[in-house]
């Protein structure tokens, strides 16, 4: 398994782009990968935690760093 | 005397009395002090729920517009193609604004006035489609599944759409239309749209 850090820069983007790039990159990923996202848009964080309990992705981190919101989720 | 009511009960209340007349004369129509009259409190009471004039405006928007989680699920959910997923989308928008016309009128209202956080409000719930609609046309013509089109205009095009749908059978419910529900309406445009964008799945 890559230990590559799958990264998805959504700076910029507002509700629903965050979450239509994810879905698109965690399709790309392997089982056990983890997707490192930053995003501009405070409503992103309510977004994500929607998306992981909808898709049965897990949420391992929803935070904030240098004024961006930073995600990481992890494909079942 | 207004009897005592538990806080969540005397915020929804005051929302409620908010948006209709918010809905009626517009931000700067409406005074605290009229919000308050009406609920038959001091102004005192509704500043221990809303800091401001402007957040309590903002949360009676919110109050009646679609919630986010429907947003992402119309979008997480199958089909997944751009027409099925902006059909779902319109839909969460539809159904919130048509319980609740206010939404509407407090969209026009502001239009008319100067006040920049409300017209910011309605220019991001916009937004939702709009970036949806000429992120998903850019992809779409990379793999021609869309004619020749400027992603804005065809964005905007679809938003006059919506809008109009909605006002004619919400606010001005016009007789010409009251043959066809608002759900088959929407669905026409959205057919529409998708032809004059000449978009056809592989």
């Amino acid at each position: 398994m890559s230990n590559e850090q799958v990264v998805l820069d959504a700076s910029g983007l507002n509700c629903p782009l965050p979450i239509l790039r994810a879905k698109k990159s965690i399709a790309g990923l392997n089982s056990g990968q983890v997707l490192h996202i930053t995003a501009t848009d405070p409503g992103a964080v309510k977004d994500f935690e929607a998306f992981c309990k909808q898709t049965g992705n897990e949420l391992l981190k929803s935070g904030e760093d240098n004024g961006k919101f930073i995600f990481e989720i992890r494909k079942p | 005397m207004a009897s005592r009511l538990k806080a969540a009960e005397r915020k929804a209340s005051i929302l409620a009395v908010a948006k209709v007349l918010f809905a009626d004369k517009g931000f700067h129509g409406v005074s605290v002090d009229e919000i308050a009259k009406r609920l038959g409190v001091s102004p005192a009471v509704l500043y221990q729920h809303f800091v401001s004039k402007e957040a309590l405006y903002e949360a009676a928007l919110n109050s009646i517009s679609g919630k986010r989680e429907s947003y992402v699920n119309a979008v997480v959910e199958e089909p997944s193609d751009f027409a099925s997923v902006l059909m779902r989308m319109t839909q969460v928008f539809v159904d919130s604004v048509s319980r609740d016309p206010d939404y509407l009128r407090m969209e026009l209202m502001s239009a008319l006035e100067d006040n920049a956080a409300a017209k910011q409000f309605f220019e991001n719930r916009w937004r939702t489609f709009t970036d949806y609609i000429e992120f998903s046309l850019k992809e779409l013509a990379e793999k021609k599944e869309v004619g020749v089109i400027d992603p804005r205009m065809a964005s905007l095009m679809f938003q006059g759409m919506l809008r109009e749908a909605l006002y004619t059978k919400c606010i001005l419910k016009e007789n010409r239309y009251s043959d066809i529900s608002l759900n088959k309406l929407v669905k026409q445009f959205i057919d529409i749209f998708l032809k004059s964008i000449e978009y056809h799945k592989d």
